[in-house]
């Protein structure tokens, strides 16, 4: 008999097995689980899909939040609007610009002080909280410092411009300046999240493959490039979707710092749903927006997974 | 017991009675159904306690609940709780918005509620500013605007004597000249400024109230009205349906140019805001309502004085302050327009306006505000009565604010006033069309 065969075999037993009832044991502990599962399923759907629902329904309708009986049913101009005027495009470019700002810049430094924070150089717990400490803060509390940090005229940063000899920048009032602003003061706020896990992912690779390489001949440097980087694709994958997809949601630092501006250079996509919605009262068209956002955000998280897809395994 | 035992009781008895019998008297008992009205304002903001518990005494039945929310977050708050199933009985908001309340059916009309004589009392300003199609909305408490204060001893020190009424009214170059004489320090990083941030938004510049009317000074309410001065002056068409042609005009773009060099080439101006920098001696003049002067008069930190808002061609101020309505779906509708309309009337209008020191919306009670009658809380009435102007007014004035107050930041921090103010001419245009 060919091994073939021997699946299908195999196979059609399996078919026609009855299947094995349910213990009593294994029908409460079934019982329990959904006790346990129910209250957070039931908050998830309330508070999560629900509002999405109504949220792809609203995107179809023109209304505002001051008199949303007066809705009207639309059908797809809300996103024909997004084509025809520049708004969604120039804010969807920017939070585009600002997500690879950050991913770009975070992944390398987390991955850095990751490596720093796993060996045995001194002063490890004092960097561990100096980098946790930003992670931990009220966003509010970060943009506002930053805020001061960055002031033309009496910030710190132009004081210390200023005592070198170097001239004065104008920052958060640039609009050549103000997102890489918004883009530093992210770096700042979220590399040690980013450190953190990569830190986890670090003391997960099993010790005996360096070691063994290194027996081999290999470098630090070989080392680092040919087995713990590739090892790390999992944790590398998670920190870059996570950092994305905290990127595309930006609000706090465009709300407080730029409210959008100067010339819309900072005016992240999740602010812009903000204002059409609550400002300029164009509900209908900001559930449209955020429609699109979500899907965005879906396919570029799918994309991401299936190009950083782990090789390895251990 | 001793007998000064039993005289101390009785003593204590008594005085427990007659302070039951004071109370009884001050808060008559409810003898109809209990009612609890529903408010919805800012912190520090009317109506304020004294005149809602002199009201109650009258009311006896009428109760409330009052809920406040930052002045940052009362636009959204009432986006949010108006189109709610149980919405506030009365909302505090800003003025401007009473046209876009009352379009959407948030406000409730109380043109009926009004007491005779309330049409001549009003100031004309604040009627035009509450009305919508031929309703009034809101019986407005207080009115503002704003004028310029300086820091006497800066100024002084500098030479500058400036001008304390409006016939001697600065124009917007001799201004300059006064703020580049009186800084301290380099141009655009000054210790001392000559023209201070706001205390408004987050304190960069920009904001329609304060800064719209440097363009619309530039203009002339009386010309043609097709021509280029006449839509300078009013930023907006006369039926609030058209924007196009009105903010860049050549008037409008050359004010902007100059309100421009302020904070770039001329450097008297920051772009950021500076907590409290005028009443820290950080700035020479500074542009603010009659609150801070009347916060100045109660607590002198600094010697001041004010000087009217300086002007190109034609000087115009923007005149509102926050108010508050009746909701239209209120579950008591009688009672919170009742409660609105007295406590912007007589007595109960006194001492709301007399709390915060903004100016009153009825004129017979600025007799009682000996403070208004001379320099130089005067220049505010002054201004009020002969430039005050209501900002752009419409049923999408909150979007206009938006729209327009970016523009003109933007301007601020460099960008090209011409291209700048067309685009926000397309993104108003396209929502007045929506």
């Amino acid at each position: 008999m060919s091994t073939g065969e021997q699946t299908l075999t195999a196979s059609a037993v399996t078919k026609v097995r009855p299947r094995k009832a349910a213990t009593r044991r294994q029908k409460r502990e079934r019982l329990v689980a959904a006790g346990f599962l129910a209250p957070f399923m039931l908050l998830l759907l309330i508070f999560q899909y629900v509002p999405l629902l109504v949220m792809a329904r609203n995107s179809f309708y023109d209304y505002s939040l001051l008199n949303p009986a007066a809705e009207k049913f639309v059908g797809l101009r809300n996103f024909a609007d997004m084509i025809e005027y520049e708004d969604a495009a120039t804010s969807f470019g920017i939070t585009f610009l600002f997500a690879l700002g950050v991913v770009l810049f975070v992944i390398p430094v987390a991955f850095a002080l990751a490596l720093f924070l796993n060996s045995k150089l001194p002063a490890r717990g004092l960097v561990r909280t100096m980098i946790m400490l930003p992670v931990v803060t009220s966003s509010v509390v970060v943009a506002t410092m930053w805020s001061f940090l960055l002031d033309p005229s009496n910030g710190l940063i132009n004081g210390a411009l200023d005592a070198v000899g170097l001239a004065r920048q104008p920052f958060l009032t640039s609009t050549g300046q103000a997102l890489a602003a918004l883009v530093a003061m992210t770096l700042w706020q979220q590399v040690g999240f980013g450190a953190i896990l990569f830190l986890a992912g670090l003391q997960g690779v099993p010790a005996e493959l360096s070691e063994a390489a290194r027996i081999d001949g290999a470098t630090r440097r070989q080392v680092l490039w040919n087995i713990t980087i590739p090892l790390l694709s999992r944790t590398t994958l998670f920190v870059v979707v996570i950092m994305t997809v905290f990127s595309l949601q930006a609000f706090a630092p465009a709300f407080l710092m730029t409210q959008g501006g100067p010339q819309e250079s900072t005016n992240l996509i999740v602010y812009h749903i903000y204002n059409t919605a609550f400002i300029m009262q164009q509900a209908g068209y900001a559930s449209a927006l955020s429609v699109v956002l979500l899907l965005v955000v879906l396919a570029i998280s799918m994309i991401q997974m299936a190009l950083l897809r782990s090789r390895w395994n251990y | 017991m001793k007998v000064y035992h039993i005289v101390f009781a009785g003593l204590l008895g008594a005085t427990a009675l007659s302070a039951t019998a004071v109370q009884a008297q001050d808060k008559p008992a409810c003898t109809g159904e209990s009612v609890t009205l529903r408010i919805l304002r800012t912190p520090g903001n009317f109506p304020y306690p004294k005149p809602m518990e002199a009201w109650q005494k009258d009311n006896p039945c009428v109760q409330f609940e009052i809920n406040e929310v930052p002045f940052a977050q009362l636009a959204d708050t009432i986006s949010v709780q108006a189109a709610s199933s149980n919405p506030p009985d009365v909302i505090v908001y800003d003025g401007p918005n009473t046209q876009s309340y009352a379009a959407s059916g948030i406000l409730l009309p109380i043109t009926k509620y009004l007491p005779k004589g309330w049409d001549d009392d009003v100031l004309p300003a604040t009627k035009a500013e509450h009305s919508y199609n031929g309703e009034v909305y809101s019986p407005g408490i207080e009115q503002t605007t704003v004028a310029m204060y300086y820091n006497k001893k800066l100024v002084e020190a500098a030479g500058i004597k400036p001008p304390q009424t409006l016939a001697e009214a600065w124009t917007w170059p001799q201004a300059l000249e006064a703020f580049k004489k009186c800084q301290q320090g380099p141009a655009g990083a000054a210790t001392v400024w000559g023209l201070g941030p706001t205390r408004f938004g987050n304190g960069q510049p920009g904001l329609v109230y304060q800064d719209l009317p440097y363009q619309r000074s530039a203009g002339d309410p009386k010309a043609d009205p097709s021509s280029s001065a006449f839509k300078t002056y009013w930023a907006l068409s006369p039926d609030s349906k058209s924007v196009e042609g009105y903010l860049d005009t050549p008037e409008a773009v050359e004010a902007l140019k100059f309100y421009q060099s302020l904070f770039n080439s001329e450097g008297v101006a920051p772009k950021a805001g500076i907590p409290n920098a005028f009443f820290d001696g950080k700035a020479c003049f500074y542009i603010d309502t009659p609150a801070a002067g009347n916060a100045l008069i109660k607590d002198p930190k600094i010697e001041w004085g004010t000087t009217p808002i300086p002007y190109f061609k034609t000087p115009v101020v923007h005149t509102g302050s926050t108010t508050f309505g009746a909701t239209a779906r209120s579950k008591h509708p009688e009672i919170a327009a009742k409660f609105v309309v007295d406590m912007s009337w007589g007595e109960y209008a006194y001492m709301n306006v007399s709390q915060r020191g903004n100016l009153p919306t009825l004129k017979s009670l600025f007799p009682r505000f000996a403070v208004y009658n001379q320099y130089p809380m005067k220049v505010f009435v002054d201004q009020l009565q002969s430039w005050g102007q209501p900002r752009p007014p419409g049923p999408k004035f909150a979007q206009y604010d938006k729209i327009v107050s970016e523009a003109l930041r933007g301007v601020a921090f460099g960008g090209d006033p011409a291209s700048l103010m067309a685009d926000a001419e397309k993104k108003v245009q396209r929502v007045l069309d929506r």
